[in-house]
């Protein structure tokens, strides 16, 4: 049964998590596992469209999120993106304020920590040099939602953890990557609970009627539990980023075309 | 910082944002916030325009440049759009007019290849020299729109919702000049390129 999510029960429970590791290529050692998320429909908290689900084609999400280790693999084979040569246009001055030099100090740090501090530009960047894109809104928050829950009182508490954890991120002690426990049906892991992440189009067209005042939330469509309105602080805290932004709780994932990767894996070509 | 989404979240209720809105129902997105300050050639992005030949952004600095995003799907809008970015090319005094490029980037790099792109010019007629109706990887093209301010997200239809903006860059690749909405007046911009031009070391 499903508790918190709005999607059509018995569409998901007949889905079957698809876990898949692939050989990767020379450029990619960074890449970490990826899953197949099915298509499906979810019902967005945005209001333009209301009523209606919204349709997300099959796609391939990173496990976890881009940790410091990966990201500063990227930097050295793509000088452009060190702290110290990095346009400003492309980031604030905080980009990767963490790291003492061009590269993380793991030990200080922890190893297997997601990277925050980078902003739209670096994390599009990354993406598209491990052979990705950034998940696009839709795609992420659809994932997100694809959570089973053995009761409802497992839901209840799960909801009320997600409430806290959404007012009381810890940006100095963040855990590592996998290690929420929390768990899509498909494998996909830390959505909630480890930092915020970037999307492609993470400003989403808002209906004219609305403006990005304190009646947002409010007007936003309720989906009828505790689980939307974390959702709705997801699509508020992201309206007020601007692409360069590089905060202490902002990281990403990446993601990749279904059809793309099956081009890859078919070992005939 | 600890209770960051929190503070975003009445930062939002205190500001006015500059919001993308949806006009009148239509698809069209308003324009966002943009860092006018740097170039946008900074991008390091390889492109392809409709004559199979390639570009980094960067190849059209110097002169000022006419950027418009569109994509080839678009029968309403993005005629009227590359009619505003052909108004204010022909507005231009014509003995400087060779000397600007107008750059027509897709949003849609899954249908308008390079070939699409051709006979997209050809149909409206802009098959011409300075005219470069370009494609170039995904993510590529959406980091220029973050760039320009420049809003669109794919709808389930296949069409996309966006922003309708011309944008003027100078000869180092800013952004001197944005122009919002369709049909817009375009004899003060082409003025504007005029001294753009003029001024050689534009700073």
């Amino acid at each position: 049964m499903k508790f918190l999510t709005n999607i059509a029960p018995a569409q998901t429970l007949t889905m079957v998590a698809f876990v898949m590791t692939f050989g990767l290529p020379s450029t990619a050692e960074a890449q970490p596992e990826r899953v197949l998320v099915p298509s499906g429909s979810f019902h967005s908290v945005m209001p333009e469209v209301k009523g209606e689900p919204i349709a997300v084609n099959s796609f391939y999400m990173d496990i976890t999120a881009v940790t410091n280790e990966q990201f500063a693999e990227f930097v050295a084979e793509n000088k452009q993106w060190q702290r110290s040569e990095v346009p400003a246009i492309f980031a604030n001055k905080d980009y990767l304020a963490h790291w003492p030099g061009s590269s993380p100090d793991i030990e200080s740090l922890g190893g297997n920590r997601p990277v925050t501090h980078v902003s739209w530009f670096a994390a599009n960047a990354y993406c598209q040099w491990v052979g990705g894109r950034l998940p696009t809104l839709n795609e992420w928050e659809y994932s997100a939602q694809l959570m089973d829950f053995e009761s409802q009182q497992e839901a209840r508490q799960f909801t009320a953890r997600l409430m806290s954890w959404y007012s009381n991120v810890d940006t100095k002690n963040s855990a590592a990557v996998g290690s929420t426990g929390i768990e899509t049906i498909h494998g996909v892991k830390d959505q909630f609970g480890l930092i915020m992440e970037w999307v492609q189009d993470f400003k989403p067209p808002v209906a004219d009627n609305l403006s990005l005042d304190c009646g947002t939330v409010g007007r936003m469509q309720r989906l009828g539990n505790t689980y939307s309105y974390a959702a709705s602080i997801r699509y508020i805290t992201r309206m007020s980023y601007i692409p360069t932004s590089t905060t202490a709780t902002m990281g990403f994932r990446c993601a990749y075309d279904a059809t793309q990767k099956m081009e890859t894996e078919n070992p005939a070509q | 910082m600890k209770t960051l989404p929190f503070i975003l979240l009445t930062l939002a209720c205190a500001m006015s944002l500059n919001a993308q809105h949806l006009h009148n129902g239509d698809n069209t997105l308003s324009a966002g916030k943009v860092n006018s300050e740097h170039s946008i050639y900074h991008l390091d992005a390889q492109w392809t325009d409709h004559q199979g030949d390639t570009y980094s952004l960067r190849n059209f600095s110097g002169e000022p440049v006419i950027v418009v995003m569109f994509y080839g799907n678009c029968t309403q809008v993005c005629p009227i759009l590359i009619k505003d970015a052909w108004q204010l090319y022909s507005s231009i005094e014509k003995s400087i007019r060779d000397s600007v490029n107008v750059l027509a980037v897709t949003f849609d790099t899954k249908n308008d290849t390079p070939e699409v792109l051709r006979d997209y010019a050809e149909y409206e007629q802009l098959n011409i020299p300075n005219w470069h109706f370009m494609t170039s990887e995904s993510a590529n093209v959406r980091s220029l729109a973050m760039m320009l301010g420049v809003q669109y997200t794919k709808k389930s239809d296949g069409h996309f919702a966006h922003t309708n903006l011309v944008t003027v860059l100078d000869k180092q690749g800013r952004i001197a000049k944005r122009i919002e909405g369709l049909n817009q007046p375009m004899e003060k911009t082409a003025e504007e390129i005029k001294s753009i031009m003029a001024n050689g070391m534009q700073q």
